[in-house]
């Protein structure tokens, strides 16, 4: 979703570029905090400056209700589908090269991570009481006075079970996640999907939980471990930013 | 091997074996790795009254959903991707997810959701199907799943409003078969020349677009232009399912 103003391409980047997400420390989830990464690292690989913001309203800036968010010019987009298509509209794109079928693939996979990750991380954050209650919880709350906290911990759990009853993940599947995806998409350049990949990939790998099901999942798969390295390497340690915290 | 497999699942009609997308996933797999499946097409005696069909039984177990039927008939050694690479599996997951995403909620739409059709197809033919008062019951009871579905995994704010849901969610879905369509090429099936589970999810969700006769038409008119997917669905219909015969 983004709001569009007339002369939406005309414009080069701008170097303050801004990314909204919630506070690093004390408030962001898993889930959003991988989106965020994604789009950061889609950013570095197109080699567009952007600057990370952090608000504890952020979910509610947003156009979309979803973070992370891009504030460009004068407009506001948010979520990484949309913002590869802003950026693409604005003569930046990683998949221009590839053909018909790879882009169908890349495509597919890119629903696949979402599909099994994103909803795999809610399930853990959401619907896993042990996380819950002791992380989830606390820190969805932690900006907002009592009761206000508890009300919107509450409401916001109450939104994800209903979607996960709605796709069928009421009882507990996270055995089948399959983290044996081949990154099928060209070895030269990275794509959307690397970022999306990467960001679902890295956030997992480092975030403590009380459920360490999801991590060590992926800590199985060497190849998927050397690919968020390098990954971390290129795109966030050379450019000077520093180690991703 | 012994045990009879037995299928539990929606009638056929308008050319089609089943006019369900995912008794038609399940129909298709058995055929393509020979399961030896009987068919119990639902009708006026049926009991159950879950709506979880397809349901596969055996002489000691009942598994339902589609993805779970599969996995069973494959520990049964009826496993359509034997010949897959591993990529190729993988990229089987992955087009499954984009159909579940980008092409179901549009698929759901046009049979459940939106007015003309639901009242004037898929209601009666689904009400014809079972007993009352069931009839009464299990088709607004469907429909409401599906609208549920539709909204609670599409519609965010400020896309509250079916309406705009309904715009992105056609949109994606022809997206999504042009994909297909690209993907497809001139292959006979996905993976070459022999049918797999992804050919199965593809003609199962495909197949009833493409064959009900619905009076809002607008995906279905995309779907056959598309001539590949067409032609993809006609071949597996004659070749597997000779329906000429009334078999089911």
């Amino acid at each position: 979703i983004y709001l569009v103003a007339e002369s939406k391409s005309a414009e080069p980047w701008p170097e303050n570029a801004t990314l909204y997400q919630q506070l690093k420390g004390e408030q962001i989830l898993l889930s959003d905090n991988a989106a965020s990464l994604a789009v950061q690292a889609f950013l570095q690989m197109c080699n567009l400056p952007i600057k990370v913001v952090c608000r504890a309203n952020a979910e509610y800036m947003s156009p979309s209700g979803k973070v992370p968010f891009i504030h460009v010019g004068n407009q506001v987009i948010s979520e990484l589908g949309p913002i590869v298509q802003f950026v693409k509209a604005k003569g930046h794109s990683l998949s221009d090269g590839l053909g018909e079928v790879q882009k169908a693939e890349m495509k597919a996979y890119m629903e696949l991570v979402n599909n099994m990750l994103l909803t795999a991380e809610l399930y853990l954050q959401w619907c896993d009481e042990a996380t819950v209650g002791e992380i989830t919880h606390a820190r969805y709350g932690s900006p907002y006075p009592w009761p206000l906290n508890h009300i919107l911990a509450y409401q916001k759990q109450w939104e994800v079970k209903r979607k996960m009853k709605a796709i069928g993940w009421g009882k507990k599947t996270l055995d089948q996640l399959n983290a044996t995806y081949v990154t099928p998409v060209s070895t030269f350049r990275p794509t959307e999907l690397d970022a999306l990949v990467f960001g679902h990939l890295y956030t997992i790998l480092t975030t403590q939980l009380t459920n360490d099901e999801l991590s060590e999942k992926v800590k199985n798969y060497s190849n998927l471990l050397a690919f968020c390295r390098r990954i971390e390497q290129h795109y966030f340690e050379d450019r000077g930013k520093g180690r991703l915290s | 091997m012994a045990a009879p497999l037995e299928l539990s699942c929606w009638a056929g009609g308008w050319g089609l074996p089943s006019v369900h997308s995912e008794s038609l996933v399940v129909m298709a797999y058995a055929k393509f790795c020979g399961a030896p499946l009987k068919v119990n097409v639902i009708d006026n005696t049926w009991r159950g009254s879950r709506g979880d069909v397809p349901i596969l039984t055996t002489e000691d177990n009942m598994v339902s959903q589609p993805a779970k039927i599969l996995n069973f008939l494959r520990k049964q050694k009826y496993n359509a991707d034997y010949e897959l690479s591993a990529k190729q599996g993988a990229d089987t997951l992955a087009y499954i997810a984009l159909l579940e995403e980008k092409l179901l909620p549009a698929v759901l739409h046009t049979f459940w959701v939106e007015s003309d059709n639901y009242f004037t197809v898929t209601k009666p033919w689904f009400a014809s199907q079972i007993p009352f008062p069931l009839s009464l019951i299990l088709p607004g009871r469907m429909s409401k799943g599906a609208l549920n579905r539709i909204l609670l995994t599409r519609g965010q704010p400020p896309l509250y409003h079916l309406r705009e849901v309904e715009a992105q969610i056609y949109r994606d879905a022809k997206e999504c078969l042009n994909l297909l369509s690209n993907r497809l090429g001139t292959s006979q099936f996905f993976f070459g020349d022999t049918p797999s589970t992804l050919d199965a999810y593809v003609f199962g969700f495909l197949a009833p677009l493409y064959k009900v006769r619905f009076p809002k038409v607008q995906l279905q008119e995309h779907l056959k232009q598309l001539s590949n997917l067409c032609r993809f669905c006609d071949d597996i219909l004659s070749s597997y399912f000779r329906l000429s015969l009334g078999d089911g």
